[in-house]
């Protein structure tokens, strides 16, 4: 049995060798050119599409079949010399957007290329009435073309960041186009962790097709687009999320899980708010690093910059630094970032602050913590019974529109307060809360309850004024029926 | 008490000859039958407008008429200002139903044919001031500058401005431009404080002299036949103090209407935004607005709101001019096809009301 199949596999060998070179043999554009010598047909030695036995004259026309110079290069027989413009890719597509000829030479791959091409940013602007700015042969070459998983091809992913970098790191040539584009990329790139691995060889490493997509790259800014800022966890989570994909870089993979549920996650991913923070957002895109230790407050505070600007002046930013604790991490953790609420701020065991703070060990901040809990939780409590004053007040229909709107100023001074908790500095956040929440919240108590009593009053009132007119009006009535009595006996 | 009383009567009469007027009102008589209690509604009219009068100018001490203030100083009034939503509030519904009062007199008058000879003037006059208070209630319906009162406007005015040939004119003139806008808010605040008041003031004047000279109408079939008399009470104080009676009544009902029903005031108009749904003018206008949704687009090549607003504008005139086309009433004959028109109108006017509040 094991002879039999060592027959037939060299037997099938033989009969693909025999054919190749039959083909090989009747392509005599290649023999001549091969003899004169010259890059192109240098580089067409190994090409892919000559070892599959097609010939120079699939894309350049003429007759392959003989050694005549004029009669293979006339163009009576189809000879249309070197293609130029967009009818080079028209070229390929003769093949690559034909299944059935993609299978005929034992292809498997898609043939969706071109039409993915069209509607790629790429297709989008053109470089003259004839051209878009990239063929097929900007990124696969012209007469070396070799398998994409050949370390030779300049699409094999370790050569993927150059060959981009070929137009994108081309200040010149990036400028005709979209002048505010950075060219940057490739630097930022070899300095990120996929880069670094990308230069020692990893092939699995992230570039940029990774993430920006090969034929259909889109804009940015388009909604289609795999970096677009709601698609970029999807994008990230590919790789990120595959434990075996992950295993040899042993790193989580449940970013993506835990940043969905997070409120940064929940705002981009549920809401679609677009200002919420992706992955990218804190690791950096091109330049993708996890955020060292030192840096994660200046990567958080690039949005919560008052936050972060009280924390670098608190007394926690020295601490924090000789403990090497990650700053904002260390109480708000990093991809499961919750809505903070109360529950975290004070001296109870699942306060965050009693993970340092003890009764019995640093003592100043115990005592801090528990005094900010407990302004907050008073504010908080001032708070909601101001808005059900102004509610009922609202609901027995009085004009309360002003205390109404001071009810933004009470939720404004509260959520002052929770930046103003990251100056741990008990005056500054009693300022806030005291100054200004709770007396606003005082004001619009007492306006909301003035407004009930009046409510009340105008009841009372009511009935006053309608006992008063109504004796009034039965006196008139008799003193009418006494009248007129004393009139008709007269 | 009462010689002190009697002091003072005669320190005035000797002064300003009082004891004369009341001698003149002392022989003024009002009739009395089954139909008097029609005559109230004349007198409630009266103290209706007053109390606008007074409450309009309690108003405007806080009132600030520009669409920069509008709607901040009405919000003021209602917060702030002492009994500020009370004064607003018995102004709103005291105009609601002193237009409720005039429709009752008006129908009133004309089911009892009283603006026959010699009292056609009496008539015309009265019909102007209630062209006039449906101009107060146009005008003062802007005048917080909120929402719904902006596009009820805007809506009012188009209507207006679809009048053949002094529609567009006139629609300019009611906004002060081609659009609603503080310009309009001006006007109409100019108009609804200083113009119309001044205007209806001379016609009740005009109105009350006429009533005084001419004294007060009595039913037709007393002309029938001479020898019947009807019962009269006197004017003074019968008739006043049953007016004043009926006025305590009116106010108590306007106190509970301010006090369980105040006056809304919305959200503040912006011109940017796009109407709420289901804009609607204030009920005296409705049936003519309802009437105007039912008709085609197109009735003899001509837009049916057009056809609409000129067959109400022929049938105002007709009205006003009632006792000028209906001989026969005063020559003292019956005359049914009056009443058939008159149920005809309150029908059409209570239908169409009902269809545009529940539509």
């Amino acid at each position: 049995m094991k002879n039999l199949i060592i027959i037939f596999i060299s037997l099938f060998l033989l009969i693909i060798t025999t054919n190749a070179q039959n083909n090989l043999k009747e392509d005599q554009c290649f023999t001549c050119h091969d003899m004169l010598g010259g890059e192109p047909a240098e580089l067409f030695k190994n090409d892919i599409h000559r070892l599959k036995g097609i010939s120079c004259a699939a894309c350049h026309g003429g007759d392959n079949t003989t050694d005549d110079m004029e009669m293979a290069m006339n163009p009576k027989k189809g000879y249309t010399g070197v293609p130029k413009g967009d009818a080079i890719s028209e070229k390929c597509i003769t093949c690559h957007a034909n299944e059935n000829k993609m299978k005929s030479f034992g292809s498997h791959l898609p043939t969706n290329q071109y039409q993915n091409i069209k509607s790629s940013v790429h297709w989008k602007l053109a470089l003259n009435g004839n051209e878009h700015i990239v063929q097929c042969i900007t990124c696969h070459n012209a007469h070396g073309i070799v398998s994409v998983k050949n370390p030779k091809s300049p699409v094999y992913p370790l050569n993927v960041p150059k060959t981009c970098s070929k137009c994108h790191s081309n200040e010149i040539f990036m400028r005709s186009f979209n002048p505010s584009l950075p060219v940057d990329q490739y630097q930022k790139y070899k300095t990120s962790q996929h880069g670094i691995l990308n230069v020692k060889g990893d092939s699995k490493a992230a570039e940029c097709a990774s993430c920006h997509g090969s034929h259909d790259i889109m804009p940015v800014k388009d909604v289609n687009s795999k970096v677009y800022p709601t698609n970029i966890p999807a994008t990230c989570s590919k790789c990120h999320s595959d434990a075996n994909y992950m295993k040899s870089y042993k790193i989580p993979t449940d970013q993506y899980i835990k940043f969905a549920g997070s409120v940064h996650g929940k705002a981009l991913l549920e809401k679609k708010d677009i200002n919420a923070p992706a992955c990218n957002s804190c690791h950096g895109n091109h330049g993708a690093v996890p955020p060292g230790v030192e840096s994660i407050s200046k990567v958080c505070g690039s949005c919560h910059a008052l936050n972060a600007e009280l924390f670098s002046n608190s007394p926690h930013k020295k601490a924090f630094y000789e403990k090497n604790y990650p700053e904002c991490e260390t109480c708000h953790s990093n991809h499961d970032i919750s809505e903070p609420t109360i529950k975290m701020l004070g001296v109870t065991e699942d306060a965050v602050c009693s993970k340092c703070h003890k009764e019995t060990e640093n003592k100043k901040g115990y005592l801090i913590a528990k005094q900010m809990k407990e302004l907050l939780v008073r504010l908080e409590s001032e708070e909601n019974n101001a808005g059900r004053l102004v509610n009922e007040a609202e609901q027995k229909g009085m004009e309360i529109s002003e205390a109404k709107f001071k009810m933004k100023d009470i939720r404004q001074a509260r959520l002052e307060s929770r930046t103003m908790i990251h100056s741990f500095d008990l005056e500054k956040f009693k300022e806030v809360v005291d100054g200004k929440g709770l007396t606003t919240a005082k004001i619009v108590t007492e306006e909301a309850q003035a407004s009930i009593d009046d409510f009340y009053f105008r009841r009372y009132g009511l009935i006053a004024s309608i006992l008063i007119i109504s004796i009034l009006a039965f006196s008139i009535f008799l003193y009418v029926k006494k009248l007129e009595k004393k009139q008709n006996n007269t | 008490m009462k010689n002190k009383l009697n002091n003072i009567y005669s320190w005035i009469d000797e002064r300003l000859q009082i004891q004369d007027l009341v001698n003149f009102m002392g022989k003024k008589y009002v009739p009395v039958h089954n139909h008097s209690i029609w005559y109230y509604f004349g007198g409630l009219s009266l103290f209706l407008f007053i109390i606008q009068v007074v409450t309009g100018i309690l108003l405007l001490f806080y009132y600030k008429g520009s669409a920069d203030l509008a709607f901040e100083s009405v919000q003021f009034i209602m917060s702030k200002v002492q009994f500020g939503w009370l004064i607003r509030s018995i102004h709103a519904w005291s105009a609601n139903l002193f237009i409720f009062a005039i429709f009752i007199h008006m129908f009133s008058v004309y089911f009892e044919k009283a603006y026959r000879k010699p009292r056609e003037l009496t008539w015309v006059t009265g019909m102007l001031m209630l062209f006039l208070a449906l101009g107060f209630g146009f005008s003062g319906y802007l005048l917080p500058w909120n929402e719904l009162a902006f596009f009820a406007t805007k809506v009012g005015s188009d209507i207006a401005g679809a009048v053949p040939l002094i529609g567009e004119p006139m629609k300019i003139f009611i906004r002060g431009g081609d659009d609603v806008t503080g310009a309009t808010l001006s006007r109409l605040f100019g108009f609804h404080v200083a113009l119309l008041p001044g205007i209806f003031t001379i016609i009740l004047m005009i109105h009350l002299i006429l009533i005084q000279r001419q004294g007060i109408s009595e039913p037709m079939h007393s002309e029938k036949s001479e020898k019947k008399e009807f019962k009269k009470m006197p004017f003074f104080p019968n008739f006043l103090l049953r007016d004043l009676l009926f006025w305590l009544l009116v106010l108590n009902l306007l106190a509970i209407l301010a006090v369980f029903f105040p006056s809304e005031l919305g959200k503040k108009a912006d011109p940017f935004a796009s109407a709420p749904a289901g804009i609607k003018p204030e009920w005296y206008f409705l049936f003519m607005f309802q009437s105007l949704k039912y008709l085609p687009a197109n009735i003899l090549f001509v837009e049916g709101e057009i056809v609409g607003i000129v067959l109400f504008g022929l049938a105002g005139v007709l009205w006003l001019l009632v006792p000028f086309w209906d001989r026969k009433s005063s020559q003292g004959q019956k005359n049914v096809v009056i009443n058939y028109i008159g149920i005809f109108a309150v029908v059409f006017i209570i239908v169409l009301t009902m269809l545009g509040w529940i539509s």
